[in-house]
C-alpha cells in the first residue's frame, strides 16, 4: 500500500488517489466519456501497479512514474483516446513547466549577473540594462514572452518563432500596443493638448515648442514599444520661431520707442496697432517683411509719433528681433537635443527613440529652425559629446535643396557637414521614384519622412485618398530567416520558392492574429496616441470605442534577414560577388513584394516588405543554425547573419558599387530601407567627397542611406576622429582616465558606449570593411 | 608603348584631396624619410608595371571619382609615363593633384634638362611639395602630412615661376 509519493522537487507527500482519478477524469472528459466511477475504478487499479513495484523497491514512487503507469492503464483498458488526451495533457505541463524554470533562470540572470557578461541584459543598446528600472523593464518582458508564447500565439506560430524560422518583434509587447507613430507636430500643438496629468496651452514661443516636442514624444513613446517620428520638424517648429519673432519685434519696438520718447504711451500704442492689424487683415509682422504689416503699423504709429522716429524705431527693431528669434532658436534646439538625449520613458529605463525629419521647409522661419538644430548638433552635448538622440533625417528634392541655387541649397551642405561630424543627419530622397509617386507640391504630409531605424510609412490600400507619411505608423512586423530556408532548399530554387511562400502565408496569418488583438483595444489604452488624437482619425472616436478601424491606417510587415548568406546557400555566390546573385536576390526580394501586395489587397490592410534592421536579431538567427547545420562557409560561419539586402560588411567593394548594388533593393522593402557607407575616419575635411556620396545614393535611386564613419573623442584634449590605442594628438592612452568615447551605429541607432553593444553587433561593428580610403597612415593598396 | 611602375592603388580615397580620388603610388623613391607611410615603395625595382590607359579605365568605372592623384614614392623619378598619365586624365575631365619630395623650386631647376619633368608640372593642377618631416607631423593639416609641405596652384607658379599658394 502506498503512503507517501515523492514530488518533482523532492518533496514526500502523502498519496491522494483522488488526484488521480481527477486526472484520469480529465482525460476521459477530453475524450468525450466522462465518467467518475471509471476514473476512480482505474485510479484504483494505478495504485495498486505502482504500489507493487514500489513495495519491490522499497521506495516511495515519484509523480512521473505514477503518470507513466496511468497511461499504460488506460491503453491496457482500450481507452486510447482518453490516453491520447493523458498523454498531451502530460506534455502540455511538462511544457509549462519548463517554461517556468527557463523564466526563473532568465530572472535569476537578471537579478544577479552584470550586463557586462550578460547578453540578455544588452538586447537593446538604449537601455541600460544595470538600473534597478532597466532590470525591472527586463523581468516584465521576459515574463510576457513566456505568457505570451504559452496562452497567447498559435502553437505552430510559436515553434516558428521558437525556432527561428521566424522572429516576431517587440514580442514582450504582444497583446499590448503597436509600433510607431510619425507625430504630426503642427497639429497636435493646434489649440494645445494634454498628456492625461495636465492640459498644455498652445505653445507661444520657440522654447515652448521645443519643450512640448519633447513631451509629445516622450507621451506617445509610452504608450507604443517602437520609436517616435516627428515627420515635419521644419514646418511644425517654424510656427514657434513666428510667434518668437513677432513678440520680440514689437517689445523691441515699445522700448525702443519708450527710449525716443518718453515711458508713458508707446507700450499701448504698439499694442494697440497690433491688435488693429491682426482684427483687420491677420497680418503679424514676419522675417521675410513681405506682408503689409509694417506700413499699417507705421500708418497707425506716425500719427502719435515722430514718423522718421517710427521708420526707424520700426527698423531697428526688425533687425534685432531677428537677431534674438535666431538666438533664442538656437538655444531652444540645443535645449531639445540635450532633452532627447537624458529624458526617459519606459519607467525610466530608456531614453526614447526620437527621429525628426526636414529639409524642404523654404520659409525664413522652418530655414532658421533647420540652421540651429543642425549648428547645435555639430556643437554636440554638455562636453562636446556626439548627441544619440534625436536622430535626423535631412528630406533631399531636386528644385528645394538638392542643387546650387535652389533655395535650401545652402542647408543641404550644412547637412553635410553636420553629418562628416556626428553621422546625423541622415538623407532621404524625396526624388526617388517610389517616394516621388506621393509627393505632392505644397502638401509636406505627401513628403516621404523615414523613421530612425529605417521605417516607412506613407502607401495606404484602406484609404487611397490618405497616403500621407502624418499621423500614421506600423503596427507590428515580423521577420523571416531567409538564409535558413536556403540551407533547407539543396540548392533548388523551386524548392527555395515554395519554402519562402509558406513562411510568408504563415508571418501573414500570425500578423493578422496579432493585429485582432491590437484591434480589440480602446482608445483610453492609449491616452496619448489616441486620446490627444495623434493618430490618424482617432478623433472620430470616444474613450471606450474600440479602435479597429483606425488602426488600418497603420502598416503589418513582413521583413527579411541575410539575403546575401542565402544567395551564399543557393548558388554559392552573394549579390556582391556576382551578377547572377544580384539578379537571384532581387527576384527573390521582388517575390517577398508581390507577396505583400497580393495580401494587401485581399485583407485591404497595408502589408508591407521591409528591409529588417536586425539588432537583436542579427545573432539571434545565425546561432540556432550553427547548432543546427554546423559552421558552414560564408553562411553560419560569422557571428551575425548581414542585415536584410546589404552587401556583407565583411566583404571589400567600392562605395559606388555599394550604393549601385543595394539601391534597386529600395523600391521592393516599401516598409522601409537603409544603404550604408562605411568611412574609416573623420570625413570632415572632405566635405566634397562626403557629399559626392550622398549624391551618388540619390542617382542610384537610393530612398534612404547614410555614411558610417568612427567618432572616437578624446575628452582630454577634444580630438575628435578616430582613436586606436592611444590618441593620435596628445598621445595618451586607452587606460588612463577618462577612456575615450566611441559612438557607433546599431541598427540605425548611435550607441555612446560599446559596453551596451550585445555580441554579434561587436562583431559586426569589428567586421565592417572600409568603402572608402579615409586614414593616411597604414594605407592598404592594391594591385591591378 | 609607355609604363608606369607602381606600388599600389586606391580606387577610392578621401584623404589625397578633395573629393574621392583615385590614387596611383609610384614605386621607387630618393627621399627615404623617416616616418614614411608608404616605405615598401621605395625600392625602385619594386612594384608592378601598368599603362596609363588602364588606370583612365579604372577611374571611369567609377563615377564617384572626381579626380587623379599622383604619389608614391616618388612621381617625378618616373615624370615621363607620369606625365602621359596625368594628360590623359585631365582629358577625361579629372583633376590631377600631384605629391612630390622634392620642392616646387627644385623641379624648376630639374625640368631645365628634363623636359618631361615640366611636362608632368603642367598636367598637374595641385602640387603638395616638400619632403615628409616628422617633427612637423601634425594631425591638423588637411592633405599634408607635415607643416612643411606646401599646397601649390601649380597654373599661375609655372606662369610666375614662383610657388602660388592655395586653400584646398
Amino acid at each position: 500500500m502506498i503512503t507517501t509519493i515523492v514530488k518533482r522537487d523532492g518533496r514526500e507527500v502523502p498519496f491522494n488517489l483522488e488526484k488521480i482519478s481527477n486526472a484520469i477524469n480529465k482525460a476521459l472528459q477530453a475524450s468525450g466519456m466522462s465518467d467518475d466511477k471509471l476514473a476512480l475504478a482505474l485510479a484504483i487499479d494505478v495504485s495498486r501497479q505502482v504500489s507493487e513495484e514500489s513495495f519491490a523497491r522499497k521506495t516511495a514512487p515519484t509523480v512521473e512514474e505514477i503518470q507513466d503507469i496511468a497511461e499504460q492503464v488506460l491503453i491496457d483498458a482500450d481507452l486510447s483516446r482518453a490516453a491520447k488526451a493523458y498523454i498531451l495533457y502530460r506534455a502540455e505541463r511538462t511544457r509549462a513547466r519548463e517554461m517556468n524554470t527557463r523564466l526563473m533562470k532568465t530572472y535569476e540572470e537578471i537579478t544577479h549577473r552584470d550586463s557586462k557578461e550578460s547578453n540578455l541584459k544588452r538586447d537593446n543598446a538604449n537601455i541600460d540594462g544595470n538600473t534597478a528600472m532597466g532590470s525591472m523593464l527586463k523581468y516584465g518582458a521576459e515574463g510576457a514572452k513566456i505568457y505570451n508564447e504559452m496562452y497567447i500565439l498559435k502553437p505552430e506560430h510559436a515553434a516558428a518563432n521558437r525556432d527561428g524560422d521566424i522572429h516576431i518583434h517587440d514580442f514582450d509587447f504582444y497583446t499590448l500596443t503597436t509600433t510607431c507613430c510619425q507625430i504630426d507636430i503642427q497639429k497636435l500643438f493646434k489649440d494645445g493638448f494634454s498628456t492625461g496629468h495636465g492640459f498644455l496651452r498652445e505653445p507661444n514661443d520657440i522654447a515652448s515648442y521645443s519643450a512640448l516636442a519633447c513631451i509629445a514624444i516622450q507621451s506617445n513613446q509610452n504608450d507604443q514599444h517602437g520609436g517616435q517620428s516627428i515627420p515635419n520638424f521644419d514646418f511644425g517648429l517654424a510656427d514657434g520661431v513666428r510667434k518668437t519673432f513677432a513678440r520680440r519685434y514689437r517689445e523691441n519696438l515699445i522700448r525702443t520707442l519708450e527710449f525716443a520718447v518718453g515711458r508713458t504711451t508707446a507700450a499701448d500704442k504698439v499694442k494697440a496697432a497690433a491688435k488693429t492689424i491682426f482684427a483687420d487683415s491677420q497680418l503679424a509682422p514676419v522675417i521675410a517683411n513681405d506682408n503689409d504689416y509694417i506700413n499699417q503699423e507705421y500708418a497707425l504709429l506716425a500719427d502719435a509719433f515722430d514718423a522718421e522716429i517710427v521708420r526707424k524705431a520700426q527698423a531697428f527693431s526688425r533687425e534685432q528681433a531677428l537677431e534674438e528669434t535666431d538666438r533664442a532658436t538656437y538655444q531652444a534646439m540645443e535645449a531639445l537635443i540635450h532633452n532627447l538625449n537624458t529624458m526617459h520613458s519606459r519607467a525610466g529605463a530608456q531614453v526614447p527613440f526620437s527621429s525628426i525629419n526636414y529639409g524642404t521647409d523654404i520659409s525664413p522661419e522652418g530655414r532658421m529652425v533647420m540652421k540651429n538644430i543642425m549648428l547645435a548638433t555639430e556643437a554636440g552635448l554638455g562636453f562636446g559629446e556626439t548627441p544619440i538622440f534625436p536622430i535626423q533625417i535631412f528630406k533631399i528634392k531636386e528644385g528645394v535643396n538638392y542643387n546650387p541655387g535652389d533655395p535650401n541649397y545652402d542647408l543641404f551642405k550644412l547637412a553635410c557637414r553636420v553629418s562628416a561630424k556626428r553621422l546625423f543627419p541622415n538623407f532621404s530622397f524625396i526624388d526617388a521614384p517610389f517616394n516621388l509617386q506621393y509627393y505632392q507640391e505644397g502638401n509636406p504630409a505627401t513628403e516621404i519622412a523615414y523613421m530612425g531605424c529605417r521605417t516607412r510609412v506613407i502607401g495606404n490600400v484602406h484609404d487611397p485618398k490618405r497616403q500621407i507619411a502624418y499621423s500614421r505608423g506600423n503596427l507590428s512586423f515580423t521577420s523571416i530567416n531567409l538564409p535558413r530556408i536556403g540551407i533547407l532548399s539543396n540548392q533548388d530554387i523551386t524548392e527555395f520558392y515554395a519554402k519562402l511562400d509558406d513562411r510568408i502565408d504563415l508571418c501573414i496569418d500570425q500578423l493578422m492574429d496579432r493585429f485582432e488583438i491590437q484591434c480589440r483595444k480602446k482608445v483610453r489604452n492609449f491616452p496619448f496616441l489616441m486620446g490627444t488624437n495623434v493618430w490618424l482619425d482617432s478623433e472620430k472616436l470616444g474613450p471606450d470605442d474600440e479602435i479597429r478601424e483606425v488602426l488600418k491606417h497603420g502598416t503589418l510587415t513582413v521583413g527579411f534577414i541575410g539575403l546575401a548568406e542565402c544567395l551564399k546557400t543557393l548558388i554559392g555566390e552573394h549579390h556582391g560577388q556576382s551578377a547572377k546573385a544580384q539578379q537571384l536576390g532581387l527576384e527573390i526580394v521582388s517575390h517577398m513584394r508581390k507577396r505583400m501586395d497580393e495580401a494587401a489587397e485581399k485583407y485591404k490592410l497595408n502589408f508591407s516588405l521591409i528591409a529588417t534592421p536586425a539588432e537583436g536579431l542579427s545573432g539571434r538567427f545565425i546561432e540556432i543554425d550553427r547548432k543546427r547545420f554546423g559552421s558552414i562557409p560564408g553562411v553560419t560561419e560569422h557571428e551575425y547573419y548581414t542585415n536584410s539586402f546589404h552587401v556583407p560588411v565583411y566583404y571589400p567593394i567600392s562605395a559606388y558599387e555599394k550604393i549601385n548594388l543595394e539601391a534597386p533593393y529600395h523600391q521592393f522593402t516599401n516598409g522601409g530601407h537603409i544603404t550604408y557607407i562605411e568611412l574609416d575616419g573623420d570625413p570632415t575635411g572632405n566635405l566634397d567627397a562626403f557629399e559626392s556620396v550622398i549624391r551618388c545614393m540619390k542617382e542610384q535611386g537610393v530612398g534612404y542611406g547614410s555614411i558610417n564613419h568612427p567618432v572616437d573623442r578624446d575628452p582630454e584634449c577634444g580630438f575628435n576622429g578616430i582613436i586606436g590605442d592611444h590618441c593620435p594628438k596628445c598621445g595618451r592612452s586607452e587606460s588612463e582616465q577618462p577612456p575615450f568615447e566611441r559612438i557607433r551605429r546599431i541598427t540605425g541607432y548611435l550607441v555612446g558606449t560599446l559596453e551596451r553593444f550585445n555580441n554579434a553587433k561587436r562583431a559586426e561593428v569589428r567586421d565592417r570593411v572600409k568603402h572608402l580610403n579615409v586614414t593616411a597612415d597604414a594605407r592598404e593598396m592594391e594591385t591591378l | 608603348m609607355i609604363q608606369l611602375r607602381l606600388a599600389g592603388v586606391i580606387r577610392e580615397s578621401i584623404v589625397d584631396g578633395p573629393g574621392i580620388r583615385f590614387v596611383v603610388f609610384a614605386q621607387g623613391c630618393p627621399h627615404q624619410c623617416a616616418g614614411c607611410h608608404n616605405p615598401q615603395s621605395w625600392p625602385f625595382g619594386g612594384g608592378f608595371t601598368a599603362q596609363p590607359e588602364q588606370i583612365i579605365g579604372e577611374m571611369l568605372k567609377n563615377p564617384l571619382i572626381k579626380g587623379l592623384t599622383i604619389s608614391g614614392g616618388e612621381p617625378f623619378c618616373q615624370s615621363a609615363a607620369m606625365a602621359q598619365l596625368a594628360h590623359a586624365a585631365q582629358e577625361k575631365g579629372f583633376d590631377v593633384i600631384t605629391y612630390t619630395g622634392f620642392t616646387f623650386e627644385e623641379l624648376l631647376v630639374q625640368a631645365k634638362s628634363d623636359p618631361t619633368v615640366w611636362e608632368l608640372l603642367s598636367h598637374t593642377d595641385i602640387l603638395i611639395d616638400g619632403p615628409f618631416i616628422k617633427a612637423l607631423k601634425s594631425y591638423d593639416l588637411q592633405f599634408k602630412g607635415s607643416a612643411n609641405q606646401r599646397i601649390i596652384d601649380v597654373k599661375p607658379s609655372l606662369e610666375k615661376r614662383k610657388a602660388m599658394l592655395i586653400h584646398l
